[in-house]
């Protein structure tokens, strides 16, 4: 009679896997905060490419060897991964549900009302603190539009943008245009790029996907003197005349003035296709700025957004926010790390390292952006834009109303009237908005 | 006809394997040259953005947990569906079966949160845990156990095997074939994972490859560097892809038999 020895060594191993993985890595936030030292966790997105986590790390390799002390125990931060934005709000809201919040993350700066019970106003802390006042005075005053609610500041600008206007230089001189004037209005876009398009060469090209519902926000906000939602996030306003409007004038350009391609256009290829020069123009994020500068063999510039009744862009992008579930010692740990990352300096080398636009007025005042900027004038456009930029839309149930969104203006270039498209949009969401109210 | 048939094949598989060897172009283009070239450049500079050697090794462990795990599972409670009677045998293996149609995406809240009361956040063994039982692997061995002859577990009593033993002897090795092709399933999914190793696990020390993966895939922000994204993509694929080619013949073979497709 035979024995079974394989069923019995996978048993073993089967027991083995559970000790041993179980014993070793235990490493929860108790012994974190015990001892004198203070160990952050910081969650971070990642929306510009894998090398911009070695810059975080060398981040928190230089924070650590700062010797910051709170209450005399020295503050380390430790930065995790933690996908995109959406990906890093499923795990900050897993992590909090399960006690286990982290001291801080950085999440989209619309994503407030999504959270607003998970973390912690910054008034107080910033009211006890000279420096963290100096540091709010210093933040360009369109980032902070979407950090406040309810009278309170909840979050700090880090990763910012706008959306810019791109356009291809070469290609406007071979058609005749002047490639130091880009268009300023609706209708001048629609001029240039007829005199643009041709060759299987487009005019302009305008993203639907990911991040497309930002793109038509730019319209709508250029279309009249209104925005899309209220301040406190409770109401939304997709029906209106502007925003039709808005809507209107992009399926116009590939619909009737033909120069623009048919169909949604996807959010990652635009910025390709601008790269390898199928279109002249795009709307596109600020954080563009560093691939199409590294990556297009041509000149090209960049340029405010063509108004109509008059030139805006909403912002985008990333917000350090500080968990409530953790002891407050943390929290004051957690806002040394954020001041340390957003003097001016760091916030300088961020913007240069990632495309972004650098949080902080005096930046622009370092000699190593000063430097940057002289070489590459581009980058100063998007910050000179912040004068006109206005709230990113930011409501309740954030994720389904713009996903809402998302697909009117989706349905509509596929061809679906655009007045019903919004109305039932606006429809359904108010529906999803009612409890709030 | 057979040669119309066969000359379909070809097309179809040239096909089938163009996005393959578009990311093999990709990855070794150099983006700033027009036309032409071949640059390792992306592989450099892919491999330095992440540690990839940890989390290759990581991956490794989880995959290969997890089979082993899941081969004992499976194995018994296949054979509980397919030998044994007892009340409730029908109910209890229809909630088996729905449990196949329910996307795991939807359990991560309520798993992780068990994952936390068992003190085991950021640990390899939470990556792996709520995938020691597939539905679907005790699905497939039970069809294939239905399928062998009962006299021969008859006749392994006889000769005084109990049983586990039964079970060793006469089960396993005749549903071999099915081993196999639901061992490629698994491994070739779990390779794949990545939200929930994303969510349950902060240190590098614990993540899979996919997790590296992914930050240059998601550059929402910057437009895709394809270049790069096709690099590491490649260090992502290479060991299935490698391990696929040297046991192609009995990966086919057993998918014959196992009647999976």
């Amino acid at each position: 009679m035979k024995k079974t020895p394989i069923v019995l060594a996978l048993l073993l191993l089967f027991s083995m896997l559970l000790s041993a993985c179980g014993g070793t890595d235990n490493k929860g936030d108790s012994s974190n905060s015990s001892g004198d030292t203070i160990n952050l966790t910081w969650y971070y997105p990642v929306n510009v490419g894998g090398e911009v986590t070695k810059v975080i790390d060398g981040y928190a390799e230089a924070f650590n060897k700062e010797g910051i002390e709170v209450n005399g125990k020295k503050v380390t931060v430790e930065p995790v991964y933690s996908g995109n934005y959406d990906e890093s709000m499923t795990k900050v809201q897993t992590a909090v549900k399960n006690g286990k919040a982290p001291d801080m993350a950085v999440l989209l700066s619309v994503d407030l009302f999504q959270i607003k019970d998970s973390i912690i106003a910054l008034d107080d802390m910033i009211n006890n603190d000279s420096e963290a006042q100096e540091m709010m005075e210093d933040f360009f005053p369109g980032f902070m539009l979407n950090s406040q609610a309810e009278g309170k500041t909840w979050s700090i600008p880090f990763q910012r943008s706008t959306v810019l206007l791109y356009y291809n230089k070469d290609m406007f001189e071979e058609a005749g245009l002047d490639p130091e004037k880009a268009p300023t209005n609706w209708d001048e876009v629609i001029e240039y790029g007829k005199q643009l398009t041709k060759d299987g060469k487009w005019g302009i090209e305008l993203p639907a996907t990911i991040s497309g519902y930002w793109i038509y926000q730019a319209l709508a906000l250029q279309n009249g003197d209104g925005n899309l939602m209220s301040d406190d996030g409770k109401d939304v306003y997709f029906n209106t005349e502007e925003a039709k409007g808005a809507l209107q004038y992009w399926i116009d350009l590939s619909k009737k003035h033909k120069i623009m391609p048919d169909g949604v256009l996807d959010w990652n290829t635009v910025p390709t296709d601008f790269i390898e020069g199928k279109t002249a123009m795009m709307l596109s994020t600020t954080g563009n700025l560093t691939n199409v500068k590294n990556n297009a063999n041509f000149e090209f510039g960049v340029a405010f957004l063509p108004g109509k009744e008059r030139l805006a862009t909403p912002t985008g992008g990333g917000n350090f926010y500080i968990f409530k579930d953790i002891p407050e010692e943390r929290q004051l740990a957690a806002m040394e790390f954020i001041k340390w990352i957003a003097q001016p300096e760091r916030a300088a080398e961020w913007s240069i390292d990632t495309g972004y636009i650098a949080t902080r007025q005096s930046s622009y005042e370092t000699p190593e952006l000063k430097e940057y900027t002289e070489s590459f004038p581009q980058a100063l456009t998007a910050m000179e834009q912040l004068e006109h930029a206005h709230k990113e839309i930011s409501v309740y149930e954030q994720g389904k109303i713009i996903k809402i969104l998302q697909d009117a203006i989706q349905a509509a270039i596929n061809g679906d009237d655009v007045s019903e498209a919004l109305d039932k949009a606006q429809e359904q969401a108010e529906e999803l908005l009612k409890p709030y109210q | 006809m057979n040669r119309v048939i066969n000359l379909s094949t070809h097309v179809l598989a040239i096909l089938w394997a163009l996005p393959l060897f578009g990311i093999i172009y990709m990855a070794f283009k150099d983006t700033k040259v027009e036309g032409f070239s071949v640059t390792i450049h992306n592989f450099i500079e892919a491999w330095n953005s992440a540690p990839f050697a940890q989390y290759y090794l990581n991956t490794f462990i989880i995959v290969i947990g997890i089979l082993a795990v899941q081969l004992v599972t499976i194995t018994l409670a296949a054979y509980v569906f397919a030998r044994m009677n007892f009340v409730g045998q029908g109910i209890v293996f229809l909630l088996y079966l729905v449990q196949i149609m329910i996307p795991i995406e939807l359990l991560i809240f309520p798993n992780s949160s068990t994952i936390a009361q068992l003190g085991i956040y950021d640990t390899k063994l939470a990556i792996m845990i709520p995938y020691f039982i597939s539905a679907f692997g005790i699905f497939l061995l039970r069809q294939t156990f239905k399928g062998i002859p009962y006299e021969l577990e008859e006749a392994a009593k006889m000769e005084g095997c109990n049983r586990i033993q039964t079970i060793w002897h006469v089960y396993v090795p005749l549903a071999k074939p099915t081993y196999i092709a639901f061992g490629l399933i698994s491994v070739s999914g779990q390779w794949s994972n990545f939200l929930w190793p994303l969510i349950i696990t902060d240190s590098d020390s614990n993540r899979p490859l996919t997790v590296g993966l992914a930050m240059f895939a998601k550059a929402s922000d910057s437009g895709a560097q394809w270049g790069v994204v096709a690099a590491a993509t490649l260090f992502v694929i290479l060991p299935l892809l490698l391990a696929f080619f040297l046991f192609q013949r009995q990966f086919i073979s057993s998918f014959m038999h196992s009647g999976i497709k």
